[in-house]
């Protein structure tokens, strides 16, 4: 990565922004500068095809009144003064009829970071780095007649929030990626994993392994529909986690009517090894201390033990509740602002010598879904397909490949027939969410259904 | 200390006059070529956009951002680089090309770029505008928000309800080593209504004038008052409350017609990433997937049934997917994708085309400057048939009317899928009776276009913009799609509540 880039447009300069549109807001609000400078090499077949560097920077100016937000954004930090007078003569129009205003957060009780979020030592993923990687994907593919696609990148992070209560707070993150897919006739292998630290990353053995998978995914045989023993890979337990929100683990304007937390709060959905948590402050993921309103991001235990828990808010809807935020404000592109899980984790089980094949009859491994999508949000009701090395699995062991199949499942009562955890937990990151990431381990699954429903 | 200007404004326009903006493009470009660059374009764009949301239990809220930047692509050494920086500080444009020579460098060797010059593009192209979105008062929105909100909170069974309204302009100027020249002004705008019901446990949503990300298309507010909000909220209301009491559509196989704004998703999942020629040589194959689709299947793969014809525009008027020139500079052109249910050519940029020896169809885009152009749909469209929805009913005899999209996914290859509706209705001798819900169809994609027996006439056909991801990073395409409702044979159903 480029020096300027690697070490990012720094504390100084956006705290310094931000506070010029808050002197000109004219009121109550706050300010958050997002930053993302980011190198991504993607590679496909025989080259490396979209070598980017991204710039990805906002200010947003948000004034609050009884009644209502508003908020102006701009790419152009030296108009940050404007985006705040802007925000702050729109506000005045906005007429809603709670008259509640947000209460925004002030400077006390803000804590260090449980994690750092930043390693220097990522840095040496640079450009010529990745090259250097993929070409040797690519060209080790090309030995075996297979072909490589997949992207590694290096982003550095900041995020800066300033508000008229007296907050200022700034982070710098460092974010490492990759992914590696290798096609072989109707054999393939994937890999990806996602985190703020190269070194716990190993993209060199992900490739070994997406190689060998190729290999020996070859003449794949279907298998009938119907309910399978499975063992679900960590990419296609966090591809679930990833609908958690819209399960009612976010809370909504539609309140204590509908949602998981709302209507079965305390009640048993998942088996007792299954334990789910948002936890921005956990060393695993993309850990970030606080979300885009500066609140300090809380661990939010979703299902303990295989009991429902909590919902994320933001200040509007927790202070609906009467609570205090858990701090996972978010705006979507196109979208009404909402609370949205961002670091969610399914706990792994303790190193294990046992394989979760092991005790497995008949039944398959399914390595991550595709194009998932939930149906209905009360019943977790969801449908995909299974993507890349599915193997069946005979008196626990690994045999033939499988072709991809559809499935049509509910996420919950999959979660309930949950009877093995695996020890190692892979990331992802989570579509259409800022700095948002999935972690997760495998999961040995009864009576998993393939098949249109 | 940072020093911040309290008098700079991001207004829209701030990208300031043309010869400002070309000396930034040829700064870049030229960086580009100094440093061993065959080929250099650059794209500066701004963009202003607004969105207010209303939703039933909530305050208001307002947003309008605006961004100006420039994305710098590259051949060096026969490789491809891309940078892109926010402009506001003096060496943007430099440090955009900077990047995008740094990341050409970076590739060790491959295949090389497949490029051939052509000649300069030289244009301008704008949205045609009746009334400026950003013109119209937010007072006028709000009130148009809270009148359909409204009719929500009437309802005792409504439990949530979102609206929406949304504008964007955009100034997008393009520049080449090749002598080409662009700018294009472009204006769209929006509108969403959505509406939860639930009872006993059970939710049911309904939408209008689509379930995802409601409609937009390219023009002014005129477009917003097209959709007719408040005229239609009441019936989305009532049939989000009577979906709770309606009985489940059955499983099983069925002939269906499919309505429009179902049509639309139909054709963007299946056939627009389908006969995205990217995709089908394999460089999304590492994220989003392939197609089951080959290159070598140009003009004789058989796709559908002889009444599917598909047609790539973006010379259509008053659509999202419209544009006067791609982000590589080729000036829109319709191209016929599907003839009488033959594939004869894909969505394809200069590149890609090349690679097979054809010429580029014209769908090279990007989601504003940070990003490197993909090949996106543009408006891609089914051709109408002929006869009435009435007609089609009578043709259909018994079966199900289904449409709007509740849930949908579709495999890598773009093959294999599976669709839940919000709205289906029992379509007995012709006549469509009760409403059922929580339908769900199923297919592989040449087989049900294959099944598809009629296309009603363009009096029935409704387009639909919409927004689709693509890429690493991804990023956003803003794409339409038009259909009529169509009539399709023998489609597997199932139960998606």
């Amino acid at each position: 990565m480029s020096l300027d880039a690697a070490a990012g447009r720094g504390e100084d300069v956006l705290l310094a922004h931000a506070e010029a549109a808050l002197r000109s807001l004219g009121g109550s609000g706050d300010i958050v500068v997002t930053s993302r400078l980011g190198e991504y090499t993607r590679f496909a077949g025989p080259r490396i095809h979209q070598p980017q560097a991204i710039d990805e920077l906002q200010l947003m100016a948000r004034a609050v009144s009884r009644g209502g937000s508003a908020r102006v954004a701009t790419s152009h930090l030296d108009s940050a003064a404007w985006a705040g007078r802007e925000a702050g003569a729109l506000a005045k129009q906005v007429t809603g009829l709670s008259h509640r205003e947000i209460a925004l957060p002030g400077p006390d009780g803000v804590a260090a970071p449980a994690q750092s979020t930043w390693d220097g030592d990522s840095m040496r993923f640079d450009a010529a780095e990745r090259g250097r990687l993929a070409w040797s994907a690519i060209q080790r593919a090309e030995q075996i007649g297979a072909s490589a696609h997949g992207m590694l990148s290096l982003v550095v992070v900041e995020m800066a929030v300033a508000n008229s209560a007296g907050l200022r707070r700034y982070v710098r993150a460092s974010e490492v990626y990759y992914s590696v897919l290798v096609r072989l006739g109707a054999g393939s292998g994937y890999r990806s994993d996602v985190g703020r630290s190269l070194a716990r990353l190993n993209p060199e053995v992900a490739i070994d392994e997406a190689l060998a998978d190729a290999v020996g995914s070859q003449k794949p045989q279907s298998l009938p529909p119907g309910s399978y023993d499975v063992v679900l890979g960590p990419l296609a337990v966090g591809d679930m986690l990833g609908f958690f929100g819209a399960l009612g683990f976010a809370e909504s304007a539609a309140g204590q009517e509908s949602g998981i937390v709302a209507r079965r709060g305390g009640t048993i959905v998942a088996d007792p090894r299954i334990s789910i948590v948002d936890d921005g402050t956990a060393p695993i993921g993309l850990p970030i201390p606080f979300d885009v309103e500066g609140v300090s991001k809380r661990r939010v235990t979703m299902i303990d033990r295989g009991v429902v828990g909590e919902a994320v808010t933001d200040l509007e809807t927790a202070g609906r509740l009467q609570q205090a935020s858990t701090g996972h404000a978010h705006i979507g592109r196109e979208q009404a602002p909402a609370p949205t899980p961002a670091n969610l984790i399914l706990d792994a089980a303790p190193r294990s010598s046992q394989a979760l094949t092991e005790g497995i009859e008949r039944g398959l491994i399914i390595s991550r879904f595709h194009y998932t999508r939930l149906i209905d949000s009360e019943t977790s009701a969801f449908t995909g397909v299974t993507r890349d090395a599915c193997f069946e699995i005979r008196e626990g062991r690994v045999g033939t490949a499988l072709t991809q199949s559809r499935f049509s499942e509910e996420i919950l009562p999959v979660l309930s027939r949950c009877d093995a955890v695996g020890d190692t937990l892979v990331s992802q990151p989570l579509m259409n969410v800022w700095n948002g990431v999935a972690s997760a381990p495998a999961l040995r699954i009864r009576g998993f259904r393939l098949g249109f429903r | 200390m940072t020093e911040v200007n309290p008098e700079a404004t991001a207004d829209w326009g701030r990208a300031g006059d043309e010869g400002t903006v070309r000396r930034w493009m040829s700064d870049a470009v030229d960086f580009a070529r100094a440093h061993g660059a065959t080929y250099a374009d650059a794209r500066v764009v701004e963009i202003e956009e607004e969105r207010v949301y209303g939703e039933l239990k909530r305050d208001p809220d307002v947003r309008r951002e605006h961004t100006l930047g420039i994305g710098v692509r590259v051949i060096l050494g026969g490789m491809w680089g891309f940078g892109s920086r926010a402009l506001g500080a003096a060496d943007a444009p430099i440090a955009a090309a900077a990047g995008a020579v740094r990341m050409a460098a970076s590739s060790p060797g491959g295949l090389a770029a497949a490029w051939a010059p052509l000649p300069p593009e030289i244009g301008t192209y704008h949205t045609e505008v009746h009334q400026d979105p950003f013109s119209v008062g937010l007072d006028r929105k709000q009130r148009l928000l809270d009148e359909v909100l409204q009719v929500a909170r009437e309802s005792p069974l409504v439990v949530s309800a979102l609206a929406g309204v949304n504008a964007k302009r955009q100034r997008r100027y393009f520049l080449s080593t090749e002598g080409s020249w662009q700018i294009q002004t472009l204006v769209e705008c929006g509108g969403v209504y959505q509406v939860w019901a639930a009872a006993d446990g059970e939710v049911q949503r309904r939408s209008y004038p689509n379930s995802f990300h409601g409609n937009t298309g390219a023009g002014g507010w005129e477009f917003v008052e097209s959709l007719g909000l408040l005229h239609e909220a009441p019936r989305v209301v009532d049939e989000a409350s009577a979906l709770l009491t309606a009985p489940q559509c059955p499983g099983g196989t069925a002939d269906v017609i499919i309505g429009p704004a179902m049509t639309a998703l139909q054709i963007h999942e299946s056939c627009g990433h389908a006969l995205e020629l990217d995709r089908i040589l394999g460089d999304e194959a590492g994220f989003a997937g392939t197609s089951f689709v080959e290159a070598t299947g140009l003009g004789t793969f058989r796709y559908g049934s002889p009444a599917v014809s598909v047609v790539a525009d973006p010379t259509a008027v008053g659509v999202r997917g419209s544009f006067g020139f791609d982000d590589e500079g080729q000036a829109a052109k319709q191209t016929t994708l599907v003839d009488h249910g033959v594939v004869v050519d894909f969505l394809s940029s200069r590149e890609s085309a090349a690679r097979i020896g054809r010429r580029s169809t014209v769908s090279m885009r990007a989601d504003g400057w940070q990003y490197m152009p993909l090949c996106f749909s543009t408006h891609v469209a089914l051709q109408p048939g002929q006869g009435s929805l009435q007609e089609l009913l009578a043709k259909l005899g018994d079966g199900y009317y289904l449409d709007m999209d509740r849930s949908w996914s579709i495999d890598e290859q773009r093959l294999n899928f599976q669709f839940g509706t919000e709205v289906a209705y029992e379509v007995k001798r012709g006549v469509k009776g009760k409403l059922m819900k929580n339908a769900s169809y199923g297919g592989v994609t040449p087989q049900f276009w294959g099944s598809v027996e009629q296309v009603a006439g363009a009096e029935e056909a409704r387009v639909f913009g919409l927004p689709c991801g693509k890429g690493e990073p991804k990023q956003w395409g803003f794409v339409s799609h038009g259909s009529a409702p169509i009539l399709v044979r023998g489609v597997r159903m199932g139960v998606a509540g």
